[in-house]
């Protein structure tokens, strides 16, 4: 078995299908890093969402394959040997299975160097969600042989592929109602990820896994068996696998971004000032403290300053989103994004941030703030210019934001001082601030 | 060298490889073989007849590919139509069918490696097995090629190869002299000569040269039912100077034909 295996490996369609796999995976990976650059479970879950492709790609691999049996002529001879069929069709399948399993775990292998530097965190669940990948692309290569012998056309593969494209994005569209439903059976949706703390639900991983493996052993079966009653009873376990997994999955909105708590976790500095990322953003922290550290000092001026700054690990999206509030009182906190390196991204741009979002007290109030004044004071703070804002063309709004820096530049620093610390107090209160910062 | 297995030198249970009694099979709805009796034991069996005679049909009877109509057949001891024994026969047959499929991309060696698997032959006897399979039809320079890039007659070959891998009992060879040059037929025959001392060979084919250099004796079919049974010799007795034919054997195979069509259109 093992030498015959060997063969169909080396003369098989198999080592094709998992370097189309392997190639498929790597260039939807580095077309953009930023999306799994942030972790090891980011890049499980992205490389889920690219089984859109990697696992049609399979199905197609397939019925490829199956047309060698077509084509040969061999059935004549194969029916005058001994050995049952189901044993016939195993070194070709386990090829198959190995090398397209073997093209997606490669893609990992070719992605992993990439953020082996700065990923730490890494969840048992993550390796159940490249499970259930691994398992997605077998299983589709597996059905794309036994479909391919029951429909021995050269269209078999193209028109597989575009069927696999269809279920894998159509049926998650076409019912929409029922998120869990689309998630359990197409197992590359519900992957995009909306924060850096998110998990595949173990339930959702059990049900996809049990339903996965029924496909597997049905499609197995189906290639013992002649006649339509027969393939209709090969049938049988997927049918049970199926039932099984609607029972086990969650039927509700949970099952989506659920969020791992123990990613989410803040991991420290052991001397002070407190500075604290998440877990899963803990080989940051070296990047991230010192200029954490340095917005603690500027803001120290004001009264009531804050001692210590944490990353904010509050999400908006999935399961547990907590009610908008201020921040904490004492506590600086800064949002961490990842750059497609795995490095904190806009490095110098965290000190503005984490003393501009101290002044403005995110999120407080309901009618917004004065913009232009909270940004004028947080540079006059960190003492540089204000650069032009992002995403904002408007001249006349940049060119006033350094008008009033400026303004505050021409005070003596105490008076300056008072100023901003007045914005400060007027933000808290939701007080409107224009006019705070000129002399009026 | 050939190691001799406990099983060849057991003795065996069945008077006959092949016993066919009335045999009847059909080719899709067409009763091709039709109240056959035959029995065959060692030696090596020509299978003559005109085109539709039901050489093929009988072949793959005996390959075990189609189940008879009506009769009896049995093979190597066990009836064909009993699942029971069907894959202890299995593994002592040898078959090459008349349109012989192959997997492109294989070596000689892997696909003759791969039927040696398929009839399920002792893991450890396989690879000697295969080179021994591959020198008797004289392809071993050709062992690691792709059979893709193999002549037709070199095709044939490794389809002989295929056949003989595991020693069979029962070695079935539709028209296996097609595409061979007059030399490698010269081979061929010697090859046959040496399976048939311990096998029972049956050849079906049009070349009846082939039948008179290398046969012990000849089984003549037309419209599915026997028409000669008998030694090589007796096929060259029945030929007179005024049948069809330039060889002996010819001229007994024509008389032969004309005799029993003469006699079914009575």
């Amino acid at each position: 078995m093992s030498r015959i295996l060997r063969i169909e490996l080396r003369r098989s369609a198999a080592l094709w299908a998992g370097l189309i796999l392997l190639l498929a995976g790597v260039v939807m990976c580095y077309v953009g890093p930023q999306r799994w650059s942030s972790g090891w479970m980011a890049l499980a879950m992205i490389e889920r969402e690219y089984l859109m492709l990697m696992a049609p790609l399979a199905l197609a691999a397939g019925a490829w394959q199956s047309r060698r049996e077509s084509r040969a002529g061999l059935s004549e001879l194969l029916e005058s040997t001994p050995r049952p069929r189901l044993q016939r069709v195993l070194p070709v399948l386990g090829a198959l299975g190995l090398a397209v399993i073997g093209g997606y775990l490669a893609v990992l292998a070719v992605t992993a160097p990439w953020i082996a530097g700065t990923a730490r965190y890494l969840p048992a669940a993550a390796f159940a969600v490249v499970t259930v990948g691994a398992l997605t692309v077998a299983a589709a290569a597996w059905l794309g042989v036994a479909v391919g012998r029951l429909w021995p056309s050269i269209a078999a593969g193209p028109v597989l592929a575009c069927a696999g494209i269809g279920w894998l994005m159509g049926f998650p569209a076409a019912i929409r109602g029922q998120q869990w439903l689309g998630m359990l059976f197409s197992p590359m949706y519900g992957m995009s990820r909306f924060s850096d703390y998110e998990t595949v639900s173990g339930r959702l991983t059990a049900a996809q896994t049990v339903w996965l493996v029924a496909l597997v052993v049905a499609v197995y079966i189906l290639h013992g068996v002649e006649g339509r009653r027969a393939r209709l009873a090969a049938s049988l376990p997927l049918v049970l696998g199926v039932a099984v997994a609607i029972t086990v999955v969650p039927h509700d909105r949970s099952v989506a971004h659920a969020i791992d708590p123990v990613a989410r976790e803040l991991v420290c500095t052991t001397d002070a000032p407190k500075v604290c990322v998440a877990r899963v953003h803990s080989a940051l922290l070296p990047e991230v403290t010192p200029q954490a550290r340095q917005a603690l000092a500027l803001l120290a001026r004001l009264p009531q300053p804050p001692a210590e700054a944490y990353e904010d690990t509050t999400t908006t999206w999935g399961s547990g989103v907590p009610e908008l509030g201020p921040d904490p009182a004492g506590v600086a906190l800064m949002t961490i994004t990842v750059d497609d390196r795995g490095h904190l991204a806009f490095p110098n741009d965290l000190v503005p941030r984490i003393v501009g979002r101290v002044l403005a007290n995110v999120g407080r109030c309901p009618g917004g703030l004065d913009s232009s004044v909270l940004r004028a004071a947080t540079y006059w703070l960190v003492g540089t210019e204000p650069p032009d804002e992002p995403r904002v063309d408007d001249d006349r709004r940049n060119d006033h934001v350094r008008q009033l820096w400026q303004g505050l530049l021409k005070l003596p620093e105490a008076r300056a001082l008072a100023r901003v610390a007045a914005v400060r107090e007027g933000a808290l209160r939701c007080a409107d601030l224009e006019g705070m910062l000129s002399d009026t | 060298m050939h190691m001799v297995r406990a099983a060849e030198t057991a003795p065996t249970a069945y008077p006959w490889i092949v016993h066919a009694d009335g045999l009847q099979v059909k080719a899709g709805t067409h009763l091709a073989v039709d109240g056959l009796d035959l029995a065959l034991g060692t030696g090596v069996h020509a299978l003559l007849g005109p085109n539709g005679a039901g050489k093929t049909t009988l072949m793959r009877a005996l390959a075990t590919v189609v189940r008879p109509a009506g009769g009896t057949l049995t093979v190597l001891g066990a009836p064909v139509h009993g699942r029971a024994e069907l894959r202890r026969v299995r593994r002592a047959l040898g078959y090459l069918p008349q349109h012989f499929g192959f997997y492109p991309r294989f070596t000689v060696r892997e696909f003759v490696e791969y039927v040696a698997w398929l009839k399920e032959m002792p893991r450890s006897e396989v690879p000697a097995a295969v080179q021994r399979a591959i020198d008797r039809v004289g392809l071993t320079a050709k062992a690691d090629t792709r059979m893709k890039t193999l002549s037709g007659g070199m095709l044939r070959r490794a389809g002989i190869a295929q056949a003989i891998v595991n020693d069979p009992e029962l070695l079935l060879l539709d028209e296996p002299t097609v595409g061979l040059d007059p030399e490698q037929r010269l081979d061929f025959r010697e090859l046959l000569r040496d399976l048939g001392v311990d096998s029972c060979v049956l050849v079906s084919t049009h070349l009846v040269e082939d039948v008179v250099a290398a046969c012990t004796d000849v089984v003549l079919l037309n419209e599915g039912r026997l028409v000669h049974r008998g030694a090589t010799a007796s096929l060259i007795a029945e030929g007179g100077s005024s049948d069809a034919g330039d060889s002996p054997a010819e001229r007994g195979y024509s008389a032969l034909l004309r005799r029993h069509r003469a006699e079914a259109g009575r």
